[in-house]
């Protein structure tokens, strides 16, 4: 049995409607979790970049090793060398925030410079940029990443540049995609035949009205990627190395006491990479939903 | 041709099939003649209208006179200026005179933008005004388009599609054309809203003095609108004149159908006397030849049929040109029908 | 008119719902009317007023939800009278408030079985439809004979490959397709638009229906092909005697091919009646919405003239926001002071106004 509800007897403006009935709730409570989610890691990188911390993350302390959460001050409890794992976990978004910030940035500037030129133009110029897109898509991006650790060095931002490069035709391609879908609808000739100029088109009416819900979905997806490969990589011991923390080699180092029972130096970080992906996933999702208005007539 | 606000002189668009690794194997020629050859011109405060089936090129002449596309030869003159070779840079002061109303209700129209955005645009987009009197511009070019005030605020998802096409002539003449290529303003529209548009494009001629090429495939609409009337085939204008003359006594066999065809679905029994001399049994319409040389139509042409199949019709290299038969009246046949 | 017309609808409702706007879209709001044996009935509209919505609740293939949620769809074959909304008003329930409908529940699985049940038996095989876009109607991976012959298994008695394969071709002839025994073997992507929808119309037949149902059969076609599908169209209908339900906002092809029309305005039928009565300009008793719907085609005298068209002003009804009145009350321009209240404020029935013709509107309102 299915239930249909007309709620008023004179329907409003669709525009005028309360947020709640405008938009699937599920996408509200994603795109709600999504923005917590960013908050915290937000405030927490700054309060880490400002030494506000409950304790000095890399203070080695003898007498505490291993203590539960909850043991004098300790929120999350200590490490096996009794260093404090909240303020090592808000210390670790360092190890991605800013790198991850790079390789978004670097995959949809890159995704602009090809995919508006592909999709404003398109012929030639398209079929280069699509062979090019199709080259980097076939390279397996682990093997890239572990290449340029062989390289150069287990350097984040290393991982991060090819991680953004990789990046790029996903972006290119929608972008080039959501020109084509707007000039089959004759919408840029439109323009170019009212005489405006060609820039005004691009970045006006392509670029900041048409492909801004899409810029900002990749970002975030891109976000909760980086995160991934950071945490993966450290964990594998190719990221950020120790003592340095970050939310990756955590795990790896809490992960040999797991069995002992004294589980928290993996599973706190292990939760906060869970949470953290699942937040900027559902934040792309929920923002590409309502932004784009997907929902119904 | 002195006095005409636009003159296309032999215009022609030729678009070429993507090519692959393979298109040498391929016999297909490479090049599809869209438009081929086409002249006309168009006087101030006056309606050409320009009729074909899909695909013969209408839209194709039209986009080419307003140089969104480039032609492939073939002069474009407008207001005296050739500007078959300007560049988008130099084409863009002109613009302002000549704008297109799109099939398409939702072309020009941003659905992330209000109203009041899509049209203020268009007004400042030669020189900007204050807030101000941009608001009584919109206003008056709204009351100009019988549309409510009401409905600045509104987006484009949410206008019914006469509301759009009056969006969309609003923007048009936020910037002042007098040349307006209108490509099938009507057909995307319901009846009782296209007749609101039909009459709205008339009485902004007579206010305003502009100058329509109007592209239908609407006859009727067409011969309420026009004063002259281009029919064309297969990218090529089979005849052309006033439009009385075209749709009453029509030489070329082709325009005779058209016209017919449209009287035959309304009434069981055909109104127009037949032409027994060159009316043949059947009127061989299913045939999809597309010749590119030689008379276009001689495949599905009757007369061709009752008169013999003669050589001319098919000859690759005596192709039919445009001739007078009075009064401006202008048929491109090898054997015009008798009025 | 036949005392036991082929098709009868009564009262149909068909209602979709806006999740956006969290209200009926009352797409069908009141569709009344029938189709006699051998005779051929017009349904004019515009886009938006439920015309194709009712063919497409006729044959149950509609999707999304509530769907039909009452009125009674009578069908006559060789087994009999049958309601194909029977006992399916079971699984819906409406709850109206003020005469508004302000919710509906629907098993919407119950009422699908149900109906598949029911019209198994008639679609294509009793009733057969052809569509708007012959193109995307037809599979382009089939070959357009392979398509015929295999309706022609499915709802004939002519089984065997090689008699299906001559039935087919035997349509294809029909309808007047050149060298069926090329056509035959094509595939659709290579046949022109007129050609698919004759296919599609030989398609329709060969399953030997008692009913035709052809939604905008000429719209999208080129001025001198329509013209022959109108032709071939005429041609079947004395030749074959099939009923029809002619869709079209066309008022020249419905004018030439029906004997009986209704005409639609936001989801009701407001006129319905023998076509002459109903397209004649010069008939006194006229719906205003017909009477302005015709005069806003340019007529040969307009074209003359060079004078304006009768444009009808306003926009097409919302059929979400639904007026208590008349429908077309904010637009009719025949509203008289005698009546302006009970036009603003309620929804006329339709009514016979003389043998056959009936209306929906106060003007002519008995009583």
């Amino acid at each position: 049995m299915k239930k249909y509800i007309q709620t008023t007897v004179d329907v409003v403006d669709y525009s005028s409607l309360p947020l709640v009935q405008k938009y699937a709730l599920a996408d509200l409570l994603y795109v709600a979790y999504g923005l917590l989610i960013v908050m915290l890691v937000l405030v927490s990188y700054f309060a880490g970049m400002f030494d506000m911390l409950p304790h000095d993350p890399q203070q080695i302390n003898m007498d505490l090793l291993m203590s539960p959460p909850g043991t004098d001050g300790h929120l999350l409890g200590t490490d096996f060398m009794g260093r404090d794992i909240l303020s090592r976990l808000i210390v670790g978004i360092q190890a991605y925030f800013l790198p991850g910030m790079l390789a978004i940035s670097i995959a949809l500037a890159g995704g602009v410079i090809l995919g508006v030129p592909a999709g404003y133009w398109g012929g030639r110029i398209a079929t280069c940029i699509t062979y090019i897109s199709n080259l980097v898509d076939s390279f397996p991006r682990m093997v890239l990443i572990l290449l340029v650790i062989a390289a150069f060095k287990p350097d984040i931002y290393y991982i991060m540049i090819v991680m953004g490069i990789t990046g790029v035709p996903a972006v290119a391609t929608a972008i080039s995609n959501k020109i084509y879908f707007l000039s089959q609808k004759n919408f840029i000739e439109a323009a170019r035949a009212l005489g405006l100029r060609r820039r005004v088109i691009i970045f006006k009416h392509i670029l900041w009205y048409n492909c801004r819900a899409l810029l900002i979905i990749q970002a975030t997806l891109g976000m909760g990627e980086a995160i991934l490969l950071e945490t993966s990589l450290s964990y594998l011991g190719f990221g950020v190395q120790e003592p340095v923390p970050s939310w990756g080699n955590m795990v790896q180092s809490g992960a040999n006491y797991f069995l002992q029972g004294n589980f928290w130096p993996s599973t706190a970080p292990a939760l906060a990479i869970l949470f953290t992906i699942l937040g900027f996933n559902l934040l792309g999702d929920g923002l590409n939903n309502i932004l784009e208005d997907r929902r119904g007539k | 041709m002195s006095g005409a606000i636009l003159e296309v002189i032999n215009l022609s668009k030729h678009f070429h099939r993507p090519r692959t690794l393979l298109s040498p194997l391929n016999r297909r020629s490479d090049v599809i003649p869209a438009v081929d050859k086409v002249s006309f011109y168009l006087r101030p405060n006056e309606t050409m209208g320009l009729v074909g089936e899909s695909g013969c090129g209408k839209t194709t002449v039209g986009r080419s006179v307003l140089r969104l596309l480039k032609p492939t030869s073939g002069n474009v003159i407008f207001d005296g200026r050739d500007i078959t070779h300007y560049s988008d840079n130099e084409l863009r002061p002109l613009r302002k005179d000549m704008q297109m109303i799109f099939q398409d209700l939702d072309a020009g129209l941003n659905p992330k933008m209000r109203v009041e955005d899509i049209i203020s645009e268009a007004i400042c987009v030669y020189g900007k005004l204050s807030d101000a009197e941009v608001r009584v511009k919109s206003h008056a070019l709204l009351d100009q388009v019988n549309l409510k005030y009401s409905k600045l605020t509104s987006y484009p998802a949410e206008l019914s599609g006469g509301e759009k096409r009056r969006v969309g002539i609003a923007r048009m003449l936020a910037v002042g054309a007098r040349l307006i290529v209108a490509d099938e303003p009507t057909s995307a529209l319901d009846v009782s809203i296209q007749a609101q548009v039909v009459n709205l494009l008339r009485d902004l001629q007579k206010q305003l003095g502009l100058s329509y090429l109007f592209i239908s495939h609407d006859l009727q609409v067409v011969e309420l609108m026009s004063h002259k009337v281009a029919v064309m085939y297969l990218g090529k204008i089979v005849e052309m004149g006033l439009t009385e003359r075209v749709s009453g006594a029509a030489r070329h066999p082709y325009t005779y159908i058209l016209w017919s065809s449209l009287v035959e679905k309304q009434s069981h029994e055909a109104p127009r006397p037949a032409r027994p001399d060159r009316r043949a049994s059947s009127w061989g319409v299913y045939d999809f030849e597309r010749p590119s040389r030689g008379c276009r139509f001689a495949p599905r042409c009757p007369v061709y049929q009752s008169l013999g199949r003669p050589a001319e019709c098919t000859d690759p290299d005596n192709e039919p040109q445009l001739r007078d038969v009075g009064e401006g009246h202008q048929v491109a046949c090898h054997f015009p029908l008798i009025s | 008119m036949n005392s036991s017309p082929l098709l009868r609808i009564e009262n149909l409702r068909t209602f979709f719902y806006s999740q956006r706007k969290h209200a009926f879209v009352r797409a069908v709001d009141g569709v009344t009317l029938d189709v006699g044996r051998s005779e051929t009935v017009g349904l004019v509209g515009e886009s938006g007023s439920g015309k194709s919505i009712t063919a497409m609740s006729v044959m149950g293939l509609l999707r999304g939800g509530p769907g039909v949620i009452g009125g009674r769809i009578e069908f006559e074959s060789a087994h009999g009278r049958q309601n194909l909304l029977e006992k399916l008003q079971a699984f819906v329930e409406v709850h109206e408030q003020n005469g508004r409908v302000m919710s509906v529940s629907k098993d919407e699985k119950g009422w699908r079985k149900a109906s598949e049940r029911i019209m198994r038996n008639y679609r294509g095989k009793e009733i057969s439809m052809i569509f708007q876009n012959p193109r995307t109607s037809l599979n382009p991976y089939m070959t357009v004979g392979g398509q015929i012959a295999e309706s022609i298994r499915l709802h004939t008695a002519n089984r065997s490959e090689s008699e299906a394969r001559e039935r087919a071709l035997y349509w294809l002839e029909r309808v007047k397709i050149d060298s069926p025994k090329l056509r035959y073997k094509t595939y659709p992507a290579v046949m022109s638009g007129g050609m698919c929808q004759r296919a599609m119309i030989a398609m329709a037949l060969s399953a030997e229906p008692s009913m035709l149902i052809a939604d905008e059969p000429t719209t999208g076609l080129d001025a001198t092909i329509q013209s022959k599908i109108v032709d071939l169209l005429e041609e079947l209908k004395s030749e074959t005697h099939i009923s029809t339900l002619l869709i079209s906002h066309d008022i020249s092809v419905i004018s030439r091919l029906s004997d009986r029309v209704a005409i639609m305005y936001g989801g009701a039928v407001v006129e319905f009646g023998p076509a002459r009565q109903v397209l004649d300009p010069h008939e006194e008793a006229r719906h205003p919405y017909t009477a302005a719907l015709i005069d806003s085609v340019p007529s040969q005298q307009k074209i003359r003239d060079k004078s304006n068209l009768q444009a009808i002003e306003g926009d097409v009804l919302d059929t979400i926001n639904v007026p208590a009145g008349c429908r077309f009350y904010d637009r009719c321009n025949r509203v008289k002071d005698g009546i302006r209240e009970r036009c603003a404020t309620q929804h006329p029935p339709l009514q016979e106004i003389s043998s056959g013709h009936h209306m929906r509107c106060w003007l002519f309102a008995k009583g």
